[in-house]
Order: C-alpha cells, then sequence, then structure tokens
C-alpha cells in the first residue's frame, strides 16, 4: 500500500519531489566529498611525511655554522634520535633558467640541495627516495603546476647545464605558503655550484618522542646555538602543507551546511503544506482513530524514498568527482594508503545525511498532533490567524497599485508562510555577498596592511651576505639621490633575547627602523615612536602572552632594558614572529636588512627594479605587487571563483525555491485566486501580485543577508582571514557589486522564477474552484 | 425589451471521448435588461455552469453568448475579465472573500483595480452600501470575526460596487438560515427595483418565488418556464404553491 501511496504522490508532484531530491543528493555527494577528501588529505600528508621523515625541528641558519658544538648537543639531549645538517645553496632566480622560463621574477629563495643522508628526504612522484645522478636536476612540484619546465628540458644554473630529470616533493617546502624551494642535484654538482650563491644551514633534528618538541626548543634556545634564520617545527610543516587543501575542505563543509539547511527548508515547507491539503483527511484518520504514529508512518515512508535515492545519487556523484578535487593533493602529496577508508568515511557521511533528513521529517510530523479533530473535519482547512498590518488596509492605500498592494498585503498577513522564502532569500544573499566582500578586500591595496606589508612599490633585500650594514647604507645613499622615488625607508633585523616571566630567555627578531614612513595596519595600539616603545606581531604577542601596554624586558649590549608594547599588529612576513621597535643599536648582528621605497610614477617600478638590480647585484630587489601576487595570488585567485561559484549557485537556489515556493502557494491559493479571477483581475493582475511578493520578500532578504553578511559574515571571514595572521580584519565592499548588481541579478532571478512559477494560475478555472 | 444577455444553442462538456458528458446542451436563453430571473433544476441539471457560461468565467464548446451588444464567445480572456469587472457583480454561496482583507477592503477591491486614486469616494460608497444591507459596523472587521449572513451581505456589498448591469447569484441563500434568507432576497429586490438585472440560480421555491420568471433545467437543456408577477410582497404563498407545482410537474 506504501508503494502505491508514494508513487500517486511522486507522480502528482514531479517537480517539489525532483527539487527536494536534487538538494538531498547535492547535501549528500558535498558531505561525501569533505569526507574522502579529509581522509585522502591526513593519509596522503601522513604518507608523505612518513615517508620523507619530515624533521621535527629545523633552525635556518646563515653564516657560520659550529659542527663540533651542535654535534656535542645533539649527543647529550636525550630528546634527540637524529641530527643532521643540510647545505641549502641559494641562487638568485635570475640566475635558474629551465627550459625556456628563467626564474627572474620568482619571489621564492630558490636553492640547491643534496639528497639527505639520513632523514628529511626528497622524493619523487611515485614517493620514491630520489637517487640524482651527475648532471641531472630535480624541480620542485609547484614548477611543474605552473607549467615552467617538463621532464627533459635543458636547464641552466649560473651557467652550468643540467637535465631536468624529474619533479621532486619536499615535506619541508613544497606548500606555496613556504619561502623557500629546494632544487635537487648530486653531490659531485653540487660541489661544483658551491660558490655561486650563498649558502644557508638547515639545522635538522628528528626526536624520539614528538611530544617533548616543546622542551627541546626551550633547550636548543637555551644553548644559545645558532639561530641565525627562522626556526620551523613539525607541527608547522604539516599545517603548511594542510592549509590549502584543508580550506578548500572547509569550503566544502560550509556550503553542505547550507545545503542541508535548504534542505531541511524545502522539506519542512512541502511538508507542511501537504498537511494543510490533506487537513480534512488527517482529521478523519485521526477521528477513526489511527495512531498518529500510523499517519506519520505514511508521509515519513516517502521521504525515506527521496533520501534514499538522493543519497545515492548523491554518493554516485561524489565517486565521480572526487578525482578532480583530489588532483591537487595527490601531486603535492601522492597517494593516500588510506584511501580504500576515504570511500567508506563518504558512505558514514552520507548516512549522517539521510539520518538527520529522515530526524527531521519526524520532527516536522510531530504537527500532526496539534491538528484538532474537530476543526479539520468542520472546515477542513486549520483557521490560521491572521495577525498584524491591521493598518495596512486597501481603504487607505492611495500608494501602491492595488495588484502590488495585495501582494504586500498577503506577505504581512501570512509572515509565518513566508518566513521560509525569506530565510532561503536571506542565505543566498549572504552568499553572494560573502564571498565576493572577501575577495574585494583580499584583493585590494590597503589588505596587505593587514598582512604587515605597508603601501610601497619596491622592495630591496640584503641578506644572506656579509657587511649587510655597508651595503644597505651603500644602497641608501643612491637612493637618497634618486628623485625618482619619492619616499623610503631602511628596516634591519637584528636578533636580541627576550627574558621570559619564568626566567628563561627566548629570541625575538626586532626590526629597528622608521615604522611611520609606510604605516600598517596595526589590530590594537600604535606603532613604536619613543625608544622605549616595541610593537609586537601578533602571534609573537600571544606566544609571550603580552597585551598593550605590558613591559617586556630585552637584553640589549649585555645589559637589560624594559619595554612597553605599545602596539600589535598582523604580520605574515617571516613566519608571523615578528616585532618591531625604533632604539638605535650598533651591537648586535644584523640578519638581514630591507629597504622600501615608493615611487613617484608607480609605472616605472620594473624600470626601477632593473636598474637597481644592475648596480647592486647582491641584493634582491622586488615589485611589492608582484611579492603580493606570488604570495596569495593562488589564494586571491581561488577566492574569486569561488565568489562566482558562490553567485552561481545562490541564484541557483533563489530560482529553484522561488519556483517551489510559488507552485506551492499557487495551489494553496486556487480559491482566492478564482475568486480574484470571477471579480474580474485578469491573469497578469494576478502574476503582478505574485511578483510584488516575491519582490517585497526578496527585498527584505536582501536588506537582511548584507545586514548579516557585513557583520557575521565578516567575523566569519575575518576567521578565515586569521589563518593567514591577520587579525584586524573589515571588509572591503565594492558597493556597485553588492548593492546594485547582485540584487539586481537576484530580482532577475526571483522575477523569472516567479512567472515560472506561477504560470499555473492561468490555468486555474474559476468553476471548478467556486463552488456554487 | 431590450435583451442583456442572451445564451444561442450553448453546449458546454465536460470529461474526455466515451466519457464525455454535455452539461449544457444546445440551450439557448434571454434574459430581458432590468428582468428579476431565476433558474431552477435539481444538482447536476446545469444551472452553475449556465451561469458560469453566461458571465463569461467559463467557455462554451459551441454557440454563443452576447452580453448587450458584445459576443462573449469571441472575445479574450483580458477582454472578458474587464466586462466582469466593470459590469457584473456575483453573488455565491459562499461568499469567497480574501482572508487577509477586512471587509471593507474586501468589498472595494474590484473597483480599486482602475480607480485607485479615488480611494476615498469608493470607500464612501462601500460604507453607504454596507449601511443600506444593515452591515455598516463591521467596516473594520476581519471576515472570520462576522457571521455567514454579514458575510453574505458584505458580498451582494462587493457585487454592487461597481454599478454593475447585472448580478449573478449562485444559490446565495444556500448556506444561511431562513430568517437571513429572506432578509437578503429583500435586498436582491431593492436592487432589482432600481433597474439592476438580477439572475439567481438556485433549488430553493422560496427564492425562486420572489423572481418574476423562472425557468426549470434538465439534462442541459431548459425544460419549462413560469412567468410570475413583479413580487410586491403580497400572495407569497401563492407564488410558491405556483413554483412548487411546477417543480413536481417536471419531476424536479
Amino acid at each position: 500500500m506504501y508503494f502505491r501511496i508514494i508513487g500517486n504522490d511522486i507522480l502528482k508532484n514531479k517537480m517539489i519531489t525532483l527539487v527536494t531530491m536534487i538538494f538531498v543528493a547535492a547535501a549528500a555527494m558535498l558531505v561525501s566529498l569533505a569526507a574522502i577528501l579529509t581522509i585522502n588529505l591526513s593519509g596522503a600528508l601522513d604518507t608523505l611525511m612518513t615517508k620523507s621523515k619530515t624533521p621535527h625541528f629545523l633552525q635556518m641558519h646563515s653564516g657560520e655554522i659550529d659542527h663540533a658544538r651542535l654535534t656535542s648537543f645533539a649527543e647529550k639531549n636525550s630528546n634527540v634520535d637524529k641530527f643532521q645538517v643540510i647545505e641549502f645553496l641559494n641562487i638568485d632566480g635570475s640566475e635558474i633558467i629551465l627550459g625556456e622560463n628563467s626564474l627572474v621574477d620568482s619571489v621564492q629563495d630558490n636553492g640547491f640541495s643534496t639528497q639527505s643522508e639520513q632523514f628529511d628526504y626528497l622524493l619523487d612522484l611515485d614517493g620514491n627516495i630520489i637517487n640524482v645522478s651527475e648532471g641531472e636536476l630535480y624541480v620542485p612540484i609547484s614548477y611543474m603546476r605552473d607549467n615552467i619546465t617538463k621532464v627533459g628540458d635543458k636547464a641552466v644554473i649560473s651557467g652550468q647545464e643540467f637535465v631536468v630529470a624529474g619533479f621532486l616533493r619536499d615535506s619541508q617546502m613544497n606548500s606555496t605558503l613556504s619561502a623557500s624551494k629546494r632544487f635537487l642535484v648530486s653531490e659531485n654538482d653540487y660541489e661544483k655550484m658551491k660558490n655561486l650563491g650563498s649558502i644557508e644551514h638547515l639545522i635538522e633534528f628528528r626526536l624520539k618522542d614528538l611530544s617533548a618538541l616543546g622542551e627541546f626548543e626551550t633547550a636548543y634556545a637555551a644553548a644559545e646555538l645558532e639561530a641565525n634564520g627562522p626556526t620551523v617545527t613539525y607541527t608547522l610543516f604539516k599545517m603548511m602543507n594542510a592549509l590549502s587543501d584543508g580550506m578548500m575542505i572547509a569550503v566544502i563543509l560550509f556550503v553542505s551546511a547550507l545545503v542541508v539547511a535548504i534542505t531541511f527548508i524545502c522539506i519542512r515547507f512541502t511538508l507542511l503544506s501537504k498537511m494543510e491539503d490533506d487537513y480534512h483527511e488527517i482529521g478523519v484518520m485521526k477521528a477513526i482513530g489511527l495512531r498518529i504514529s500510523d499517519i506519520k508512518r505514511i508521509y515519513l515512508v516517502k521521504y525515506v524514498a527521496i533520501a534514499t535515492v538522493g543519497s545515492i545519487l548523491g554518493f554516485g556523484l561524489s565517486i565521480l568527482f572526487k578525482g578532480i578535487l583530489l588532483e591537487n593533493i595527490r601531486l603535492y602529496m601522492g597517494e593516500a594508503e588510506n584511501s580504500s577508508f576515504a570511500i567508506l568515511f563518504g558512505i558514514i557521511g552520507i548516512l549522517l545525511v539521510l539520518f538527520s533528513i529522515l530526524l527531521y521529517v519526524n520532527g516536522v510530523l510531530k504537527h500532526f498532533r496539534k491538528i484538532s479533530v474537530v476543526e479539520a473535519i468542520r472546515f477542513g482547512t486549520s483557521q490560521e490567524k491572521s495577525s498584524g498590518a491591521k493598518r495596512f488596509c486597501l481603504n487607505r492605500n492611495w500608494l501602491f497599485n492595488t495588484n502590488i498592494f495585495l501582494g504586500i498585503k498577503d506577505v504581512l498577513t501570512r509572515k509565518k508562510l513566508y518566513a521560509t522564502m525569506l530565510a532561503v532569500l536571506v542565505v543566498s544573499s549572504f552568499i553572494i555577498i560573502v564571498p565576493q566582500n572577501l575577495y574585494n578586500t583580499i584583493s585590494s591595496k590597503s589588505f596587505t596592511q593587514y598582512m604587515g606589508i605597508g603601501d610601497y612599490d619596491m622592495r630591496i633585500d640584503i641578506q644572506q651576505t656579509s657587511n649587510i650594514s655597508e651595503k644597505t647604507d651603500e644602497i641608501l645613499k643612491e637612493i637618497s639621490n634618486d628623485r625618482a622615488i619619492s619616499n623610503y625607508a631602511a628596516l634591519t633585523t637584528k636578533i636580541f633575547k627576550a627574558k621570559m616571566e619564568d626566567g628563561t630567555e627566548e629570541n625575538l627578531k626586532v626590526e629597528l627602523g622608521d615604522h611611520s614612513a609606510f604605516p600598517i595596519a596595526y589590530s590594537g595600539g600604535k606603532a613604536p615612536v619613543q625608544e622605549n616603545e616595541i610593537a609586537l606581531s601578533s602571534i609573537n604577542a600571544d606566544e609571550l602572552n603580552k597585551k598593550i601596554g605590558d613591559r617586556i624586558t630585552l637584553v640589549i649590549e649585555g645589559e637589560e632594558k624594559d619595554f612597553s608594547v605599545s602596539g600589535i599588529y598582523s604580520d605574515i612576513t617571516n613566519g608571523g614572529k615578528t616585532a618591531k621597535a625604533v632604539f638605535t643599536d650598533n651591537s648586535a648582528d644584523i640578519m638581514w636588512s630591507i629597504i622600501i621605497a615608493e615611487l613617484s610614477d608607480t609605472s616605472m617600478v620594473d624600470n626601477k627594479i632593473s636598474e637597481y638590480l644592475s648596480k647592486f647585484g647582491y641584493a634582491k630587489i622586488s615589485n611589492v605587487d608582484e611579492f603580493v601576487t606570488q604570495t596569495f595570488g593562488s589564494t586571491i585567485r581561488s577566492v574569486e571563483t569561488a565568489s562566482y561559484a558562490a553567485v552561481a549557485v545562490s541564484l541557483i537556489i533563489t530560482v529553484l525555491i522561488t519556483l517551489l515556493f510559488m507552485k506551492l502557494l499557487i495551489a494553496k491559493d486556487r480559491t482566492s485566486i478564482a475568486a480574484m479571477k470571477a471579480l474580474g483581475f485578469t491573469k497578469s493582475d494576478i502574476r503582478i501580485q505574485y511578483m510584488s511578493r516575491s519582490v517585497f520578500v526578496l527585498i527584505i532578504g536582501i536588506v537582511l543577508g548584507t545586514l548579516l553578511a557585513n557583520t557575521l559574515g565578516e567575523l566569519l571571514a575575518g576567521a578565515i582571514i586569521s589563518s593567514f595572521g591577520a587579525d584586524s580584519f573589515k571588509f572591503t565592499v565594492n558597493p556597485l557589486s553588492a548593492y546594485l548588481l547582485c540584487p539586481l541579478m537576484m530580482v532577475c532571478a526571483v522575477l523569472i522564477a516567479t512567472v515560472g512559477g506561477t504560470s499555473g494560475a492561468g490555468q486555474i478555472k474559476i468553476s471548478e474552484n467556486i463552488k456554487g | 425589451m431590450k435583451k442583456i444577455i442572451i445564451g444561442d444553442r450553448i453546449t458546454k462538456s465536460f470529461g474526455e471521448r466515451e466519457e464525455q458528458r454535455n452539461v449544457l446542451d444546445e440551450l439557448s436563453i434571454e434574459i430581458n435588461e432590468g428582468e428579476f430571473v431565476a433558474i431552477m433544476g435539481a444538482s447536476g441539471s446545469g444551472k452553475s455552469t449556465l451561469m458560469f457560461a453566461l458571465s463569461g468565467m467559463d467557455e462554451v464548446n459551441s454557440g454563443k453568448v452576447v452580453f448587450g451588444d458584445r459576443d462573449l464567445s469571441a472575445m479574450g480572456e483580458n477582454e472578458l475579465s474587464d466586462i466582469r469587472r466593470t459590469k457584473m457583480g456575483f453573488v455565491f454561496q459562499q461568499p469567497i472573500m480574501l482572508k487577509n482583507l477586512n471587509i471593507i477592503d474586501n468589498i472595494i477591491l474590484p473597483m480599486m483595480r482602475d480607480n485607485r486614486k479615488n480611494v476615498a469616494s469608493i470607500s464612501d460608497k462601500a460604507r453607504a452600501l454596507m449601511k443600506r444591507v444593515g452591515i455598516g459596523e463591521l467596516e473594520e472587521h476581519d471576515i472570520t470575526q462576522v457571521s455567514g449572513g454579514q458575510l453574505q451581505r458584505a458580498g451582494i456589498c462587493r457585487a454592487l460596487i461597481n454599478n454593475p448591469k447585472i448580478i449573478f447569484g449562485d444559490e446565495p441563500t444556500g448556506a444561511l438560515n431562513s430568517k437571513s434568507a429572506q432578509e437578503i432576497m429583500n435586498i436582491f429586490s431593492e436592487i432589482n427595483e432600481e433597474g439592476t438585472t438580477v439572475l439567481l440560480v438556485t433549488h430553493d421555491a422560496k427564492v425562486a418565488a420572489r423572481t418574476e420568471r423562472v425557468m426549470f433545467m434538465r439534462d442541459g437543456k431548459i425544460v419549462s418556464e413560469l412567468k410570475l408577477s413583479k413580487y410586491d410582497g403580497t400572495n407569497m404563498d401563492t407564488r410558491i404553491e405556483k413554483v412548487t407545482r411546477k417543480m413536481i410537474e417536471l419531476g424536479i
């Protein structure tokens, strides 16, 4: 009997059944994809990091290195399992030519290494440790993805010729977020190249037990060993590798949550209207003594059918699409060993969706209890109270056209009914606006200030070289006489010991110089101005547990000096752990210095860069726009794509739901429509009434959606952005697109859907719906 | 006498092929201007269908319907809507009203579509009509707050708001108690006195007895006609008896 009931019902409501099923399938597909991706990502990441034996602790160091002291530290420290020092030969991008492309525009630190002996292996694309022969060059995988070169290409490094023998996966530096990239050459070739660039040391440790990492870090700092460069730990490597795909999974999960929510709204609405239609029958069933659970089952069975078919469909789709989404993970990290489990987790995810839908349907069906037998049999409909808007009367209306008035009035009196549609429209405009604002924000010039980068045009890095101070002065002298440069500043980074509350000391990199020339955005407080002020990056402030106004003690020239924290800022440069101060110091070694400059004519930046490059070969000179593009370019592009996708998805959802809603509304309003027609209202009058209803709801939806987007959306986007290191965040809105173009697109979508959904109104026969 | 509606050999059928059934079967009818007419018949005889056909609410399969000097069967839907809105008034058995409008808004609705600017004078007219049919105090009430009889009076006010040439009533007293029904019939008589044509569909002899001409339908055809004088408030029993006798004679 159930099959007959379901069959009839589905045939009668083809469109509604189909839409509900599409939403269930979409939700199931997304959840299954998210599960499959998560398992694959974590599996592939584990495989990669296990096979390549990623170091647990890495200290980069430029300058001389005391091998004996390091070895004795490693031997004495009981936590250390293995220890090695790898050389990383830094060669300027302009000296690296792969096939036909030069890496002159690359902002990455490109360096050359040999294969490690104990751990931190560089792997080929099959996950094997690469055994490199003379004359062969293995290139970081990201250059394969960017189509810079291919296997078999000729490579010329500072005049020395190689053949690109393959691509490598580097568990340390794979991620685009990592600033360095390692190329692999044979020992002999390396020896020949050694004098062509500057050598940086990677001091690497594997610990017996990863949980002792914190303890080991403190011990390393306390031993005052080589530390002229950033420190990176295993956890950070893992995070950097997982971040971009992790974000994709997060977005998929977010979208699937939205789709599930919309599915619920859909189900709630169709179910309640169905119950409204069947009011009389339900009353009779109750009256003749059928149990509520029996009646419920009749309705539940249909949704079991829809949800099951939708879930199976969704699972099929997720299997179909997983390849595309797994491409990046496979390329950068290889196959996951546990990928067979992934499907299982996908199925579990889908079952979760299925059960939550059935639970929800069951919940909605609780409304049966509220149906009064007497009312149902006597009136055949629920006696809904029309409430509110009593003052909004036709006999006092001189403002609106009568059809528009009737549309608005209907929305105002049946608020509960329209709340469903409103909710969908609010969600839709929210998902249109938030990604778009996010894209505008991160692609705007001012955003870099949130990232710790001021609004300058050209950046000159002087690092990994001797006599940094003299070289900086040399360039500064040139710049001060250069009329094309309108403003500049030199910032020098030095390491100082910071006294911790527990008496231990920790290294703090402090950038000294004039911070007012190119101000950055402070999430709290202000830039340091006085000699005894210091500003901390937010990660440092967190780690050192300091707030604005707190005091911090640094050891300068052997003496302890107190500073007060003047401000906290977001920073993505140098691992996010920086500080800024203005005091002068002649003692400590300079780690690096940068000169930042603004040009009077920004179109001249590239010329200026070539000019300075030819004069100061030791400096790394880059265009800031390029720096930003290469660092965030892929993220900005993904967000841009996501924002277009969001517009498309929202518009589809808007059209589908409006269509569905209008169809249901027409079915519900048959008698009123017939009455209108009898009174001489034309088909187009009725269409205008329904259009005004949907446009009125849409306007409220857009206003609420926009408000939500600019409050809650900003918070959400801020949370995503803060994962990049920026934590004070305000949307940059493009008013034309956010407040005019997108609403206009939604209006069009809603109007088209309304016309489509209400086309049935024309067919309503007066004689069939008005009983004489 | 000038005719207001002429139905010329109209046929209306429902159902497909073998199951097709003529509800109106080459039926011809003429209504004079200012006349008060009733159409009687058993359930299923086609009287409501006839009313829907004569008012242009339903298309006919063949034959034609002329209203005044215009052929309704040749008109498009919009034109038909215009005629219904400006020249006709309707009173149904269940006074179908829009739930979200109050009484007075429901009454002025048909007129507001074209004359929004005159909302004040339209509302005044509605108030006057309401007062006349005895529901003057219900103006701002919701339709769920009043009785069936009161709602039917509001329905009559709505039918009258456009000064129609003809009022169609489909069992207008069918859902009312006898006292209310009598009061409603008094209103129809008054309207007719003022010159408006009234065409009622009913199976109630008491209602038909108030009119001046009664047509009897069976199987989609008008099978007989009974002429009565204008009702002047007297001889009601005799009139009812005449109608009833005719009904018995025809087996209705």
